[in-house]
């Protein structure tokens, strides 16, 4: 009887993706590692890095899709553009309090309403999952032409420039160096994972998983699958718009191929490659490629991209849980080494 | 008057070479269900090899069939390494063709670079009928797209091969059973759809420039034709979607920008798919 019960127990977890305990102290390490980086990184690691946890936190709002409840959205990245967007017009007005936070919170509120409204627009008809993936790839490409040709708005092909927010809240704050930056970001990147970490271990999460795994079930409980399905993106747009006003105001520039279907194309690669039914396999995973991409396209700039899509392809055919499925198996042998 | 007639011979070219163009796909996808996103980078695929062949000294037509021929071997390889054990599971073929995409276009870059190509329009005159003017080879292409759309439903709903491949799309476990060898059956049908895909990209490169991404702004569109007139629906459902997509396009262009007419094209098109989740030429 116990070890029945031990052994649901067991399967359960592996159904939801990792060891819940043993995620979070991994989670805990990485953001720890993280934020020891500055101390011996050279200038242009603390440079860039920021925007980089900042691609990790856009892999989460699809890994939060993807592995969570099972829909795939095309469509992350021009939620992402659309919060850069929304932080370069907040930070050209002039407010009582830092413009830089209103940006961010106006940017995934945008994003967030956007993709609530879509969602339930389409879920609501039973929209297919294979129908909603061509439609977000749709709505890629429409918000990218709309941020060519609406340049009184946005700049047009030449993008728009976002200056740096200050971290203090009021509005004359300095304008912060970059390991200040870097701090600020990292914090905001690991509450963000363990926000929407949180939110996934709760009711909220299991409900998704049970959409993923059986809709039919699902509803013949009772469950309106389609509101928790329009809350998911919601949920997904509001941290792709969060991850899009920070990156804005990050790298100073928003760009219309920032919404495109080749970004998106990139936030697929990093959550498939990093392990779509793990956030942090999602975070780190984008991380790792964006790091590694512009480190090998500087030595073999044609191969690179064509490396990534066999990767891609192999990752989809046999090894669905991606790297964090690699570290999981391999801790799953380290402890039956240490129980031997 | 005028202008209306030179709309009506605009919006009828464009709907068809537009069907031409997802007609690949309505086989591919329309027929055994696998999400072939990987529809565009073939049309790319296939304007390369015309390119290629006529940089060569290739005439014109026979370039255009060394090009279908190659996209469909192509497919076919594609076929038989990957997609034939996902057959059934539609969702994971729609991310092996997006890979297929990746890889086909960085290969083109790395054999053929990222400058724009072009292939010389090799019916450069224009068919003058009354006042108007037609360019002749588009209308050549038009023309070979419903030549080309109406045999292959002939044969699907007219021979044996067609029955064959309409037992696979309604019962592949009973069409098993009764002896119809099924991976074939999946390879023939995959092939012919690349084939298509690739003949629709070899005929519009001279209509375009050809860049690596080309196909990209294709491949929306042509699920939307798909799905508009209804997946299955060889015949009418692709020239319906055809006409809803590009003939609306031509219309809405006429006043204003090309960018806005096709954002509000994807627009309706949603908007259909919200509402006729099957298509128009379905019925419900």
């Amino acid at each position: 009887m116990n070890s029945t019960v031990e052994s649901t127990r067991a399967r359960s977890r592996r159904r939801f993706g990792i060891d819940t305990v043993t995620e979070t102290g991994v989670a805990a390490l990485f953001f720890a590692l993280l934020a020891v980086v500055p101390l011996f990184a050279d200038d242009y690691m603390i440079y860039i890095l920021p925007q980089y946890m900042l691609y990790g936190v856009l892999a989460m709002s699809l890994a939060l899709l993807w592995g969570f409840t099972g829909i795939v959205s095309f469509g992350q990245a021009a939620l992402f553009a659309i919060g850069g967007y929304v932080m370069g017009l907040c930070m050209g007005l002039t407010l009582p309090i830092n413009p830089g936070y209103v940006g961010i919170v106006a940017g995934a509120a945008f994003s967030g309403a956007l993709a609530g409204i879509i969602g339930y627009f389409l879920f609501s008809a039973g929209v297919r999952s294979t129908h909603f993936v061509l439609i977000t790839l749709a709505l890629a490409i429409i918000t990218q032409q709309i941020a060519v040709s609406q340049s009184w708005l946005t700049g047009g092909w030449n993008g728009m420039f976002v200056a740096r927010m200050s971290v203090s809240p009021g509005a004359q704050g300095s304008i912060p160096g970059d390991t200040v930056f870097y701090m600020f970001i990292l914090v905001f990147s690991a509450g963000c994972y363990f926000v929407v970490r949180h939110i996934l271990c709760g009711r909220f999460g299991k409900i998704l998983a049970g959409i993923r795994e059986n809709e039919d079930r699902l509803t013949a409980f009772g469950y309106r699958i389609d509101v928790y399905k329009s809350a998911a993106f919601a949920l997904s747009g509001v941290i792709a718009g969060l991850a899009g006003s920070l990156y804005a105001t990050t790298s100073g520039f928003v760009t219309p191929s920032l919404a495109g279907v080749l970004f998106s194309t990139q936030v697929l690669v990093w959550v498939a490659i990093g392990g779509r039914h793990s956030l942090l396999g999602a975070f780190a995973g984008a991380m790792l490629v964006a790091s590694l991409s512009s480190y090998v396209s500087a030595i073999i700039p044609d191969y690179w991209q064509l490396i990534v899509g066999v990767l891609f392809i192999l990752v989809i055919i046999y090894f669905k849980k991606g790297l964090a499925g690699l570290v999981e198996s391999v801790g799953r042998w380290l402890q039956r080494r240490k129980a031997a | 008057m005028d202008l209306a007639i030179q709309v009506a011979i605009d919006a009828t070219l464009i709907t068809l070479i537009l069907a031409l163009v997802a007609f690949g796909l309505a086989i591919i996808y329309g027929l055994i269900g696998v999400i072939n996103l990987g529809h565009g980078a073939m049309l790319t695929l296939g304007a390369y090899f015309t390119w290629y062949c006529t940089a060569w000294g290739v005439p014109f037509v026979p370039a255009v069939l060394i090009a279908a021929t190659g996209v469909g071997l192509a497919g076919l390889v594609f076929e038989h390494l990957v997609i034939r054990r996902f057959y059934d599971r539609p969702f994971e073929t729609l991310l092996l063709t997006w890979a297929f995409f990746l890889i086909v276009t960085e290969l083109i870059k790395i054999l053929y670079g990222t400058d724009f190509k072009s292939v010389t329009n090799p019916v450069p005159q224009a068919f003058v009928i009354g006042d108007y003017r037609i360019p002749a080879y588009r209308s050549i292409v038009a023309g070979l797209s419903l030549v080309v759309i109406g045999s292959t439903a002939f044969v699907f709903y007219r021979t044996n091969v067609g029955i064959r491949v309409r037992a696979l799309i309604q019962d592949r476990n009973v069409a098993a059973l009764l002896g119809l060898n099924i991976a074939l059956t999946y390879k023939i049908v995959f092939f012919a759809g690349s084939f298509m895909a690739g003949l629709a990209g070899a005929l519009i490169s001279p209509l375009l420039s050809i860049d690596p991404y080309m196909g990209n702004t294709f491949l929306v569109r042509s699920f939307f034709v798909v799905l508009v007139g209804g997946m299955g629906q060889l015949l009418s459902g692709t020239l319906v979607g055809a006409f809803i997509t590009g003939g609306a396009e031509t219309l809405f262009a006429l006043f204003s920008s090309q960018a806005v007419a096709q954002t509000v094209v994807f627009v309706i098109a949603i908007l259909i798919l919200r509402f006729r989740p099957s298509g128009i030429m379905r019925p419900k």
